[in-house]
């Protein structure tokens, strides 16, 4: 027992030293970030984890880069990063002449045969990667010479930049195109990459660590910070304790409302509020009764006070949502025309529809009771929480509503086959506005619902074929609005991202699709050393 | 003992095999799917039908079975459907943390659970009695993530005089020197092998106090005071030594207890064992890693049950095996 006080003061003595690894004011620095998940693998088009998109984008560049204001229209949205310039000689043409000082980690240059292979590597059926399917405008990627990159489109549309420069991170066809396409993902590269961007691979201990390292010879400057490391701790609460123990700098997100308040405390992180790619949302069926009548849907939307359930579930830390759109896309805005909350014109309209109130106060219709069962996946709190408070207002509504809590995928393995009534969702954007198709087009895999509509169609054609961010935007608003009067789902909320940040770094700015993308910005507050280089 | 060792380890391989099949009908049987993507980015049915087609779920279930036997038998256990890794590799980097984790753990509740029991037996009906075995009922009764949580609380995130989370020290652990690295695994093991081990050494406490009481009360341990012998050396010589067997098969029977709280315990402080690999494969129904953990997991609780019983024999002289 006498041993005890000296272990834990050792304990304490190396604590500390950890602590200080990294001092304020030191040039470079390290920043560990706190992450709830390993990556899967670090190769841009086969990575679908979080942590693992996150490093494998520091370690990969694309052509050019979104701005933070995140316009996906106008060429004036977009930075260079490795094409120095791109041009338009036609409507179904770009051509990206490359930056001669890009190069791979091992000294080879950045060519336009990356891209092309690249683009090839995208569309291999073999390599599978999800994002294959936004590159299906594109027709050839070709390399007219060492540092032209020439795109060629089937079909002209506004967002041909966007396509071409945000599904891909451009790959080392010299270290890669001897590897079979269906065996990249299990190549030791993919393991131990090596990237041409800000940030070099060093290690990757699995389910514990991951660390680059700060390319010093990065062609667009050296990277403010050192060191990052993602140290993987899958439990929210544990995450948040390394927060405020000081073992790690950074989180993503904070997304309890609980661990929120934790962090708010702390004096030495802070949060960085951004606008968050997400939307939750009760999706129907619209296959089968009840929700394949219209009007039953929008008595039912009507009757949820979305305000309530925001507040209640999260506090201050969301706002209700504005329709299937999410406050990271250029397309938000809050005055889009919603149904109202409404109960007794909800109550008319199921009483119109047939769906009389019986003696027991619960509305039914030919002696069928009007219920639906509503899935909501175990592994999200505050899906739990909103659906009691949504069961209560179905209550007071007549309608019986049965909460259904499934594991994630059995949740998706039901409503992707049709086997739901309701389902309580997450959605995840990206930003461009086309990604409302995504979920909710006739035909595509993620409509769960079936929600097959003429006139939003009708719409959306339109709204694609906007050519400035100023004549599209109505347009979208014009279908987002008639997604919100045919109600296929009630959208709920649209979480406020909150990342944790330490103190001790300054210079930090969040562009919301990827919050690391200006990290090579950020520093340790008061190295100035880097900002000239 | 030499076919005594063989009997048991041809019954354990009968087990393990038997575990084997039970796991992968069990996991194709329950509802959901692999290769679904994450509840933020969810998969394209296109992208999830060749995925499936690649790794042959779209065969009928007993070709499915059949293709894994026989891949098996081969010494492979497929291919991570999530890490795009051999299951093997995945095994191999976490068996060994589990094994750091676990094996602490034991020596630690066995060690504890001992000088408690030994502790309450010498004194007998005394306040050291009575103020031990409430804490062992507590310790007993507290469910091991609460009690990971409280310790992670305290010692991590209040005090901070030990790691809160992970295996090493992210910022450091690279540029110490082997002793300095070595200390921080340690001291990064602290909480969670403590959280395994309270709980445990509560319960050999308890079953360690009966049978030293009963074997206090015995013949030859009169006939050893009789002849003088001081108190101290009676309990440690002759007592624990016979009264050990029943803890040493609770030992052997322990290795499920520890493989089971390390998957919580794993995941509260961020260890990279076979406990963390085995949740997550489970919510990703990633089957391959599922069935081969169970495969694992077979095999030491085997392995423990056999060391446990050869390590009675060892102890207890009076037991023979070779019957």
């Amino acid at each position: 027992m006498r041993l005890l006080p000296a272990v834990f003061a050792a304990a304490a003595i190396a604590a500390s030293c950890e602590r200080c690894a990294a001092p304020p004011g030191a040039a470079g620095g390290t920043m560990v970030i706190a992450a709830t998940g390993d990556a899967d693998v670090l190769l841009p088009p086969v990575t679908s984890l979080t942590t693992g998109i996150n490093v494998s984008d520091l370690l990969f560049c694309r052509l050019a880069e979104l701005k933070l204001g995140l316009n996906t229209i106008d060429d004036s949205g977009f930075r260079p990063v490795l094409a120095r310039s791109w041009e338009h000689p036609d409507s179904l043409t770009i051509v990206f002449r490359l930056d001669p000082r890009a190069r791979w980690q091992d000294g080879a240059p950045v060519t336009a045969a990356d891209v092309a292979y690249t683009f090839r590597v995208y569309r291999d059926p073999a390599v599978n990667a999800p994002l294959a399917p936004f590159l299906a405008a594109i027709d050839t990627v070709t390399a007219a010479d060492s540092l032209t990159a020439v795109f060629r489109f089937r079909r002209w549309y506004p967002e041909q930049l966007y396509d071409a420069t945000y599904h891909m991170r451009i790959l080392p066809r010299h270290l890669l195109d001897t590897i079979p396409a269906a065996r990249l993902a299990t190549a030791p590269f993919a393991r131990a990459p090596v990237g041409d961007g800000p940030y070099r691979f060093v290690s990757w201990r699995t389910g514990a660590e991951i660390t680059l390292a700060g390319d010093t010879a990065f062609f667009l400057g050296r990277p403010g910070l050192d060191r990052l490391i993602w140290r993987i701790v899958p439990e929210l609460p544990s995450a948040v304790s390394q927060l405020l123990a000081g073992e790690a700098d950074a989180m993503e997100v904070i997304p309890a409302r609980g661990q929120l308040e934790r962090v708010q405390q702390a004096r030495n992180v802070r949060l960085v509020p951004y606008a968050s790619p997400f939307y939750g949302a009760i999706v129907f069926n619209l296959r089968r009764p009840p929700f394949a009548d219209r009007e039953v849907r929008r008595a039912v939307a009507m009757a949820v006070d979305r305000q309530t359930v925001v507040r209640s579930v999260f506090g201050p830390f969301a706002d209700v949502a504005a329709g299937a759109v999410s406050p990271m896309q250029w397309i938000w805005s809050d005055s889009i025309r919603q149904l109202p909350f409404d109960t007794a014109a909800a109550a008319r309209m199921l009483d119109q529809r047939g769906w009389r109130r019986t003696a027991g106060g619960a509305r039914g219709r030919a002696g069928t009771p009007l219920r639906f069962t509503l899935l909501v996946p175990t592994s999200s709190q505050w899906r739990q929480q909103a659906a009691v408070i949504v069961q209560d207002e179905m209550r007071r509504l007549g309608v019986e509503l049965h909460i259904e809590p499934v594991e994630f995928t059995v949740m998706e393995r039901r409503t992707t086959s049709g086997d739901f009534d309701a389902a309580l969702v997450s959605r995840t954007t990206d930003p461009s506005p086309a990604s409302v198709l995504q979920w909710w087009s006739p035909g595509a895999g993620a409509n769960i619902g079936g929600f097959a509509d003429s006139a939003f169609q009708a719409l959306t054609a339109t709204a694609l074929r906007a050519r400035t961010r100023a004549e599209a935007a109505p347009r979208w608003r014009r279908v987002l609005e008639r997604l919100n009067d045919e109600a296929p789902a009630v959208f709920l909320v649209s979480p406020r991202n909150e990342a944790a940040i330490g103190t001790r770094f300054a210079d930090v700015t969040i562009r919301p699709d990827s919050w690391l993308a200006t990290v090579t910005e950020w520093r340790v507050a008061g190295d100035r050393g880097a900002a000239g280089r | 003992m030499l076919r005594f060792v063989a009997r048991r380890l041809a019954f354990a391989v009968v087990s393990v095999a038997a575990v084997v099949l039970v796991t992968f009908l069990l996991v194709h049987a329950a509802p959901g799917a692999p290769m679904l993507g994450t509840p933020e980015t969810i998969a394209s049915p296109e992208v999830v039908a060749r995925q499936r087609a690649l790794f042959g779920l779209d065969r009928p279930l007993p070709e499915q079975l059949l293709r894994y036997a026989v891949n098996l038998a081969r010494g492979r256990l497929g291919e991570s459907f999530v890490l795009h890794r051999p299951v093997a590799d995945v095994l191999a980097e976490a068996v060994p943390n589990t094994l750091l984790l676990g094996g602490t753990a034991l020596l630690a509740s066995l060690l504890l659970g001992l000088a408690a029991a030994a502790a309450q037996a010498a004194r007998h009906h005394t306040r050291t009695d009575t103020v031990l075995g409430v804490v062992t009922l507590v310790f007993y009764s507290v469910p091991v993530f609460w009690l990971g949580l409280v310790l992670l609380l305290v010692f991590g995130e209040h005090l901070h005089w030990l790691p809160v989370a992970g295996m090493t020290s992210a910022a450091i652990h690279d540029r110490l020197p082997p002793l300095g690295r070595a200390l921080d695994v340690a001291r990064h093991l602290v909480l969670p092998a403590a959280s395994l081990a309270l709980v445990q050494a509560a319960a050999f406490a308890r079953f360690q106090r009966a049978a030293l009481l009963e074997t206090l009360a015995a013949a030859h341990i009169r006939s050893a005071r009789a002849r003088g012998l001081p108190e101290r050396a009676i309990l440690l010589r002759h007592a624990l030594r016979g009264a050990l067997a029943p803890t040493i098969t609770l030992a052997g029977l322990s290795v499920p207890y520890f493989l089971a709280g390390s998957v919580l315990i794993e995941s509260i402080f961020g260890w990279p064992g076979l406990g963390r690999v085995t949740y997550d494969a489970i919510f990703a129904r990633d089957y391959n890693v599922i069935t081969a953990a169970a495969l694992v997991a077979g095999v030491l609780v085997a392995l423990g049950n056999l060391a446990a019983d050869v390590a009675v024999a060892v102890a207890d002289p009076r037991i023979r095996v070779d019957r």
